[in-house]
C-alpha cells in the first residue's frame, strides 16, 4: 500500500500558522512579484478567487470580503515543508518517503496499513507541525492520487483521510472520478476521452489495455490504466536524485529598460543557479540565458521570449566562469528598445563535480577557485541574504520583485520570531 | 496509541551526527591518549531541541510571566509534540491571539494563569471554538 500525504492549501496554512486570528478568514497567497494568486484556503475559494487569478483584476473582490493577502515567503514554507517531511519520516522510516513537492509525499506503507494509521498520520503531522494534511491511501500511486482528491473533497465525510483498500471501494473512487482529474491524464487525452464517451476513470479501467496503449500514448498510457487496476507500475522514486537542469528565473519588480540591469540580473540569477549547482556536487556543461519582454497594445499580455545558449568548454561550477559566459549572452540577448519584464538562466548537461574531464587547452589548476566558492557558500549560506557576492549583480537591484505584504520569517530567522504575549 | 507499536521511531532529534564529527586530538607521545577519550562537544540543540520538526522559537512581549522567570524580550522554545497537561507554561491560542500563561485544568474548568499581580486569571468556557493549545514551553532562554 502507497499513502499520499498532502497538506491543505500549504502556503496559507503556513501563513496561518502564526496568525491564530486567521484561523476562518480567506487567505491568499500571491506570486513571486505579487503577480497572481497561487495559493487559497477554502474560505477563498468559496468568495470566488480563482487559481491563478491576477491580483489586480480581483482587488475589488479579494478588499471587499477582507481576504488577508501575502506575498510568497518560502522561507517559511520551505522550512516547514521539511518539518512535515521530517515528521513523515520519523514514523514510516526514511527510505519510505518520497517527497513529490514542496507540499506533497508519498509513502511506502507495507500491508498492514488501514485507516487507523491513516487517521494517525494526519493527526501526527498536524500536531507537531501545525500544518493539516489530507492522506489517501490505496495500492497505487495513481489510486492514492485519486483518494487523497475525494478525500479533499470531502473533508466532513472523510475527516480528510480515505483508504481505499477492496475493489468496491476503488470501483466506487473511480466512478466518481473525473477522467481529466487522473494523475497523468493532461488536458488533450481527457477532451479526447470525454468525446470518446469515456468521462470517469472508471470506464477508462474498464477499456481493454490493449486500446489503452494504441489509443493514450503507448507505455504511458498502459502505466496509468494498469495502476488504476491495482497493479503498481510508477516506481518509488530515490529521494536524493540530482536535478538535471538548474534554472533560476524571477519576474522583474518593474519592466527593465537599461542593458545595465539586465546584466546585474542575469549575473545574480547565476550566482544563484550557480550555488544550487554546487549544493548537489555538480559542473554545468551548457548554460542559457532568456529574456522576457513586453509586446504590443498596453493592454494586452503576449510577452515574447528571446533565448541564447552556449555550451561550455569544459564542464564547471565556479560562479565567475559560468557568469563569463551568461554575461555574454545577455549581451547579444539584449536590444535597448523592449521593456523586459523577466529575465532568467538555466544550467543543464550537469555532470558530478569530481567526473569533470580535463581539457588539454584549460591546463590551469582549479583548486583555488574551488576553495574561494567553497568560502563564499559557506559565508552566505552562515550570514544570509548574499552576504558576499560578485560586484557584477549590482548592489541597488532596482530590478528586484516586489513582495509587499511578505510575513515575517518565522522558523529561519532570529530577529523574525512570531510574538507571544 | 498503536501507531508506536507498528513503526518504530527513526527520528534522532538533533543527536543526528557521525563518527567524523569527532574530531581527533591531533597529539603525539604521551598525549595521544586523550583521542581515545575524543567525543562530540556540547551542542545545545542536543538538549533543548528535542523534537526538531515540532520545535518552534518564539519571543515573548510583556510581562504575563515574570513570577515564572519569563521576561519581556526573552525567548521561549515550544515543543507541539508535547502533551498538554495541568500546570505547563503554555502558548494558548485565545481569539485569534498567542498567549504564554500557565495552563490550569480541574475536573470541571479550564483556566490560564499569568504569572503576575498585574493580569487576571482567564477562564475558558468548556464550548469556547476559539481556544485551542499551540505548544507547550520547555526551555526560555534569558539574556542576563
Amino acid at each position: 500500500m502507497y499513502a499520499l500525504v498532502d497538506c491543505n492549501s500549504f502556503y496559507c496554512s503556513c501563513e496561518r500558522l502564526f496568525r491564530p486570528d486567521l484561523e476562518s478568514r480567506p487567505v491568499v497567497v500571491l506570486s513571486n512579484n505579487d503577480g497572481c494568486v497561487i495559493a487559497r484556503s477554502d474560505e477563498a475559494k468559496q468568495i470566488g478567487v480563482p487559481m491563478g487569478a491576477p491580483f489586480f483584476q480581483y482587488r475589488d473582490l479579494i478588499e471587499s470580503n477582507q481576504v488577508a493577502v501575502f506575498s510568497s515567503n518560502y522561507n517559511l514554507y520551505g522550512d516547514l515543508s521539511m518539518r512535515v517531511m521530517d515528521t513523515l519520516r520519523g514514523m514510516v522510516g526514511e527510505s519510505n518517503v518520497e517527497v513529490y513537492s514542496v507540499d506533497e509525499a508519498f509513502l511506502d506503507m507495507g500491508q498492514n496499513f488501514d485507516g487507523k494509521i491513516a487517521g494517525s498520520l494526519k493527526e501526527r503531522v498536524e500536531q507537531w507541525t501545525g500544518i493539516k494534511v489530507s492522506v489517501g491511501a490505496a495500492p497505487t500511486k495513481v489510486l492514492c492520487k485519486v483518494a487523497n482528491r475525494l478525500a479533499k473533497k470531502h473533508k466532513e465525510a472523510t475527516g480528510c483521510s480515505l483508504v481505499l483498500r477492496d475493489e468496491a471501494d476503488i470501483r466506487q473512487a473511480l466512478e466518481e472520478t473525473e477522467v481529466g482529474d487522473l494523475w497523468g491524464i493532461g488536458y488533450r487525452y481527457a477532451e479526447k476521452l470525454r468525446q470518446l464517451g469515456i468521462t470517469t476513470g472508471w470506464k477508462l479501467a474498464c477499456m481493454p489495455g490493449e486500446w489503452v496503449r494504441k489509443n493514450l500514448g503507448g507505455v504511458t498510457g498502459l502505466r496509468i490504466h494498469r495502476e488504476l487496476h491495482g497493479e503498481a507500475c510508477i516506481p518509488f522514486k530515490d529521494p536524493l536524485e540530482n536535478k538535471k537542469m538548474i534554472s533560476t528565473t524571477r519576474m522583474f519588480g518593474k519592466p527593465v529598460t537599461l542593458k545595465n540591469e539586465i546584466r546585474e540580473a542575469v549575473a545574480t540569477y547565476t550566482a544563484r543557479a550557480a550555488e544550487k549547482l554546487r549544493r548537489q556536487q555538480g559542473a554545468a556543461g551548457s548554460v542559457e540565458v532568456f529574456l522576457v519582454a513586453e509586446s504590443g497594445g498596453k493592454f494586452s499580455y503576449h510577452p515574447v521570449k528571446s533565448a541564447l545558449s552556449a555550451r561550455l568548454p569544459k564542464a564547471t561550477m565556479l560562479t565567475h566562469e559560468l557568469s563569463r559566459y551568461t554575461l555574454a549572452l545577455a549581451d547579444a540577448l539584449f536590444e535597448s528598445g523592449p521593456r523586459y519584464l523577466k529575465a532568467g538562466v538555466i544550467l543543464s548537461d550537469l555532470v558530478p563535480d569530481e567526473r569533470v574531464q580535463g581539457n588539454l587547452f584549460t591546463a590551469k589548476s582549479r583548486e583555488g577557485d574551488r576553495y574561494l566558492m567553497e568560502a563564499l557558500d559557506n559565508i552566505n549560506f552562515s550570514q544570509r541574504d548574499e552576504k558576499v557576492k560578485f560586484g557584477a549583480s549590482g548592489l541597488t537591484k532596482a530590478w528586484k520583485m516586489r513582495q509587499d505584504c511578505k510575513s515575517k520569517r518565522h522558523t529561519t530567522r532570529w530577529k523574525e520570531l512570531a510574538i507571544v504575549r | 496509541m498503536d501507531f508506536d507499536k507498528v513503526y518504530a521511531p527513526v527520528y534522532k532529534g538533533t543527536k543526528d551526527f557521525d563518527q567524523h564529527q569527532v574530531r581527533m586530538t591531533n597529539a603525539t607521545g604521551f598525549g595521544a591518549s586523550a583521542d581515545d577519550y575524543a567525543e562530540r562537544g556540547i551542542d545545545l540543540n542536543e538538549e533543548l531541541v528535542r523534537n526538531k520538526p515540532a520545535t518552534f522559537f518564539l519571543r515573548v512581549t510583556g510581562n504575563a510571566m515574570t513570577g515564572a522567570g519569563i521576561n519581556d524580550g526573552d525567548i521561549v522554545i515550544v515543543d507541539r509534540s508535547l502533551k498538554v497537561q495541568s500546570g505547563k507554561i503554555v502558548i494558548a491560542v485565545l481569539d485569534g491571539e498567542m498567549l504564554i500563561r500557565r495552563y490550569e485544568k480541574t475536573f470541571n474548568r479550564m483556566r490560564l494563569l499569568p504569572e503576575t499581580e498585574k493580569l487576571a486569571p482567564i477562564d475558558i468556557d468548556p464550548g469556547c471554538e476559539t481556544f485551542g493549545i499551540w505548544g507547550v514551553v520547555t526551555y526560555v532562554i534569558h539574556g542576563v
